[in-house]
Formats: structure tokens, C-alpha cells, sequence
């Protein structure tokens, strides 16, 4: 108990120095960050897509069992629900945290563009954790009748689970001006990446509870998780096989966009991805024996969340580094630095490099994400 | 209707950037950025050459919003902030502007330039144009075609400022018009054409 207490306490620590980093970040603007005009989007919506993948995953998992009666998968529906809420709250801090004039962004209610990705996916995230909260609330109360409406919630939750990844796809699938995410199956990598990510995060998870002897799971449905994950890494390998084949085959723009994924400076993620992140987990997890022990599945997990978080940067970063008007001197980066050397404002290619108060930021939303866990498994799971 | 619309010739443009801080100082655009800029094509350097020696060439090209007819940053701005008015220009309503960056994403001409932080001018005030409205930290900007100017019935800065009469300002739905003719006539094209954003500001060599 005195361990927790002492978790809680570092856990809220970190949260505070976060907010206190964010504060100053509102008050020096975004320019304390590493972005600027060449590659404007960095580490927080890395973050954004990445914890809306962990999130999706989970739910799928948690809502197919009511949906398709997998009866034995229905035991880790609550902490997958769980897992999925936070995770879903954690997207939406980052994408707050990400805008420049967040004291505007009721613009985004008063006065909507139906056309905008974004204004798609702040409904989508809405509806989502909506639908997290009455599921859990169906799943946790004692009232009669309360398991028929966790089936009926299920139904709606499947769809809206799928639909919150692709429309975060779209945002970048659908953007003509790239040519690394222009691709009509951004949106399935993205479901299939969020089943992998989500599934290995809750095994993570539900290790970590049964550690601590909050809540129990049984060898034999844990390895069949372990199975299922097995299976949706090699859909998400499938799908960027296919990408990257389309992308190499003609020799033309695509060839020079994925020569910059395999040798340029996003390859190591690339290559992380690609190596730790799909073959080795695959490998791991392929065999049933390996599927037995708690260690190796939990090592593969761990990697394919990684593998995830690599992929993320990836595909975000390598469409900013051509322009696809070059010449000298290229771009005006716009950033503080620019600013007062005034030297160096140019840049022929994206730059982009993480700075201390966005790293700190995302360190401290992510040890909320870990105190929110906590406390609602606490709260929320039954008692042994 | 009206679109407004700047024609560039290239073989006039002689790459002196007086578009470039014509504009800087007509829209008071802060230190780091510029709304329009010039390139040196297929170079590494500014004023480089291509081609290997004796058979070099050099060309600039000016590059600036292209006011495109099917806007891609007017389609993802989720609060309609971006918006194409009705001369035909490309807007932004900065009081509407919550500092997302999806317009920037979407841009394939590397147009736009966002506020980072409180805009930063090494005159420690304000210049150009009064009637150019002041942009704070969190919004984004560009080139607006000199709406202030274009408004008032003037051309934009940087046309009435090119020193060799380089650019022409005009409406592309007035076929008698100076630039709809010159256009025609010198067989007048777009930037990434095959994007499908339809650029309203074109291209011709004399």
C-alpha cells in the first residue's frame, strides 16, 4: 500500500512540473518548442496518434468480446475500458496542448468547417469517450439488466473505435500536399497499428495488475491475448508491406520519399519499427510456447509498443523534411532563434529536434495517464 | 465574379528580393519569416548556378501564396479562419485562428508562416501599412495579395515595387485584362499542377 502511496506521490510530481512547463509554454508560445515552419507538427502529435492507437486498441479488443460472445475475453473488458478512457483523454490533452491559440479554439464549436479532418476528429474523440464512460459505468453497476446494455453499448462502441483511428488517418491520409502520407490505406495501417499497440499495452497492463494483485488473469487467456497480438503484427506488417511496395515500385516520387524513410535521418525510427517493432515480436510470439511465459510476452509487447511510437515518427516526420518546392535559400523558419540571430532563419529542408519543455511536457502527460490508471483500477475494479 | 491573381515573369526576374522586402515591410511580417521569398532553383546556395562549367544557368523563382482556386488550406481549417473571399483571395481571419497548423500541413507550396511566439521586430516597432491588422503569438499568416491595397483599388507591394516590371496584377475572370492576356500569350503555368490546387498566381517567360 505505502508503495502506492509513494507512486502516486512521484506520479503527481511530475504532473505538476508538466503543468508548470505548460504554463510556460502558453506564456513564450509554441516557439519553445523545436517547430517551426518547415515541419510544424513535432513530438505532441506524434503523441496524439500514438496514444489515440493505444486507446482504439484496447476498446476493439474489450468490445469484440461482447460483440462477437468471446466469452473468455469478456474477463479483461474492464481493464481494457479503462485503459482505453485514459488513453483517450491522454490524445486529447496533446492535441490541446499542440495548438497555438488554445484560448480560441471555442471557434472550433461556434463556428465548424464540416470539411476539416480536425473538426472530424474532435467530434469522433468526443463521441468515443462518451461512449468509454457509459460502458464503463454499464460495466460496473450493480442495477439488473446492466450486462444486456454493456452488449448494446458494444455495437456502437466497435464502429466508433475503428472510425477514431482512421479519422486521425485522414488527417494525414488525406493531405495531397505530402507525399509520404497522401494514401488511401493510411487509415487501415492506422486500425491495424492501434490493434497491435492497444493489445500489447493492455497485456502490459493487465501484468502490471496482476503484480500488484489488483486484479487477476489467468496463464491460458493471456496467452491467447498474446496469440491475437501475434496475428495483428502481421496485418500491420501486411499493410505497410503493401505501402511501401507501392510507394518503391514506380521509381518515382514515392521511391525518393521512401529512400528518405530507409537512409535518411527518420531511418533509424524506420528500421526500429520495421526490425523491433514487427519481425522480432512476430518471432517471439508465433510460437506457442513462447506464448507461455509472462516474461518473453511481455518483452515482445513492450517492443511492439515502441515499435509503434517509432512508427508514429516516422510518418510524421520524413513527409516535412522535402519541400516540395525546392531552391536556395528555402524556408523562413519562424522560430525564436531565427528571430533574434537573425541570422539562420533559412532552411533548405525540415528540422526538427524535440526542446526540454515539450519533452517534459510529454513526460508529465504521460505520468498522468499512469495516476489516472491507477486510481480508477482501484476505484473501479472488484475487490478479491 | 472576380479572381484577383499575380502573374510572374521569370525571365524578367532578376532575384533582387525587393518583392520580398517590399512585402516584409508593407505587412509588418516579423523577424524570421517572410510572406514571400525567392528561390534560386535546383541550388543548394543563393545566386548558385546549374549545370556544370561553361554551361551554367540560374533561375529564380518568387514564391508566395498561390491563392489557388481549390484551396487545400481552406478545406482542413477546422474553424474556417482560412477562406477564399470573394475577389478571390485567400483569407485569414486571425480572430478565428486557433493556432492547429493543419493549414501548413496542407499546404503543398510551403506558403504559410506561423507566429511561434509574440512576433519579434528588430526595429522594436511596428512598420508597414496602418491598415494592416497586428498578428500576436498562435496565429498563422501569409501572403493576403495586399487585401489593405488591393481593397483600396492599389496594386499589391510587391508588383508596384518589382524594379524590372516583372510581375502583373489583375483578374484572371476578365479575359481582356493585362495579366489574363499575358498569360495566353506566353503560355503562363501553374506550381504542382498535378496537386489539383488550381493556383490562381502563375508563371510565364517572356
Amino acid at each position: 500500500m505505502s508503495k502506492a502511496k509513494i507512486a502516486y506521490g512521484v506520479l503527481g510530481v511530475v504532473t505538476l512540473i508538466g503543468i508548470a512547463t505548460w504554463i510556460y509554454q502558453l506564456m513564450g508560445g509554441l516557439g519553445v518548442t523545436g517547430m517551426n515552419n518547415s515541419n510544424s507538427w513535432g513530438l505532441y502529435i506524434i503523441c496524439f496518434m500514438f496514444m489515440v492507437g493505444l486507446s482504439a486498441g484496447g476498446l476493439i479488443v474489450a468490445s469484440s468480446a461482447s460483440v462477437f460472445h468471446v466469452t473468455e475475453y469478456k474477463k479483461v473488458a474492464l481493464p481494457a475500458v479503462i485503459l482505453s478512457t485514459v488513453c483517450i483523454c491522454m490524445a486529447g490533452m496533446f492535441v490541446l496542448i499542440d495548438l497555438g491559440g488554445i484560448q480560441r479554439v471555442w471557434r472550433i464549436i461556434t463556428g465548424p468547417n464540416p470539411a476539416s479532418p480536425l473538426f472530424w476528429d474532435i467530434c469522433i474523440i468526443t463521441c468515443y469517450l462518451i461512449i468509454n464512460i457509459v460502458y464503463l459505468y454499464f460495466m460496473t453497476s450493480k442495477k439488473p439488466g446492466a450486462q444486456d446494455k454493456v452488449a448494446i453499448v458494444s455495437r456502437f462502441a466497435l464502429p466508433v473505435a475503428i472510425l477514431v483511428h482512421s479519422v486521425t488517418a485522414w488527417i494525414f491520409g488525406l493531405q495531397i500536399a505530402k507525399e509520404g502520407w497522401y494514401s488511401a490505406i493510411m487509415a487501415p495501417i492506422f486500425v491495424a497499428s492501434a490493434m497491435d499497440s492497444g493489445l500489447a499495452m493492455l497485456l502490459i497492463a493487465l501484468a502490471a495488475l496482476r503484480r500488484a494483485g489488483v486484479f487477476e488473469v489467468e496463464q491460458k487467456l493471456f496467452s491467447s491475448l498474446a496469440g491475437l497480438l501475434a496475428t495483428c503484427i502481421a496485418v500491420d506488417a501486411y499493410f505497410i508491406g503493401c505501402e511501401v511496395l507501392t510507394m518503391a515500385y514506380p521509381g518515382a516520387e514515392g521511391a525518393q520519399t521512401l529512400a528518405l524513410m530507409t537512409s535518411g535521418p527518420t531511418a533509424p525510427f524506420f528500421w526500429f519499427e520495421i526490425v523491433c517493432g514487427l519481425a522480432i515480436p512476430f518471432c517471439i510470439l508465433v510460437f506457442s510456447r513462447n506464448r507461455q511465459k509472462t516474461g518473453l510476452v511481455l518483452f515482445a509487447s513492450a517492443l511492439v509498443v515502441l515499435g509503434v511510437f517509432c512508427k508514429r515518427c516516422w510518418l510524421l516526420l520524413t513527409s516535412f523534411f522535402e519541400p516540395n518546392i525546392s531552391g536556395a535559400n528555402g524556408i523562413t523558419l519562424g522560430t525564436q532563434a531565427a528571430q533574434q540571430s537573425g541570422a539562420n532563419i533559412w532552411t533548405l529542408t525540415g528540422t526538427y529536434a524535440p526542446t526540454w519543455p515539450e519533452i517534459v511536457i510529454v513526460i508529465a502527460v504521460f505520468a498522468l495517464g499512469v495516476l489516472a490508471f491507477m486510481v480508477m483500477c482501484s476505484k473501479l475494479l472488484p475487490k478479491r | 465574379m472576380t479572381k484577383l491573381a499575380i502573374a510572374i515573369d521569370l525571365h524578367r526576374c532578376i532575384g533582387c528580393n525587393t518583392c520580398a522586402l517590399a512585402c516584409k515591410m508593407q505587412n509588418n511580417v516579423p523577424d524570421g519569416m517572410l510572406w514571400n521569398r525567392v528561390l534560386t532553383e535546383n541550388c543548394d546556395i543563393y545566386d548558385g548556378a546549374e549545370g556544370i562549367y561553361p554551361n551554367l544557368t540560374r533561375t529564380y523563382l518568387p514564391l508566395a501564396c498561390q491563392h489557388c482556386e481549390n484551396a487545400a488550406c481552406q478545406r482542413v481549417c477546422p474553424t474556417g479562419a482560412t477562406y477564399k473571399d470573394d475577389k478571390g483571395r485567400i483569407e485569414i481571419d486571425y480572430d478565428k485562428c486557433i493556432g492547429c497548423r493543419m493549414c501548413m500541413a496542407a499546404c503543398p507550396y510551403n506558403a504559410r508562416v506561423f507566429n511561434w511566439n509574440e512576433p519579434v521586430r528588430s526595429t522594436g516597432f511596428n512598420y508597414g501599412d496602418a491598415r494592416v491588422p497586428v498578428r500576436h503569438k498562435g496565429v498563422m499568416e501569409k501572403c493576403t495579395l495586399c487585401k489593405e491595397r488591393t481593397d483600396a483599388g492599389e496594386e499589391p507591394r510587391c508588383v508596384q515595387c518589382c524594379p524590372t516590371d516583372a510581375r502583373i496584377f489583375g483578374d484572371l475572370d476578365d479575359p481582356n485584362s493585362e495579366i489574363s492576356v499575358a498569360i495566353r500569350e506566353h503560355g503562363g503555368y501553374v506550381l504542382l499542377e498535378e496537386k489539383g490546387t488550381k493556383p490562381q498566381v502563375h508563371y510565364f517567360e517572356s
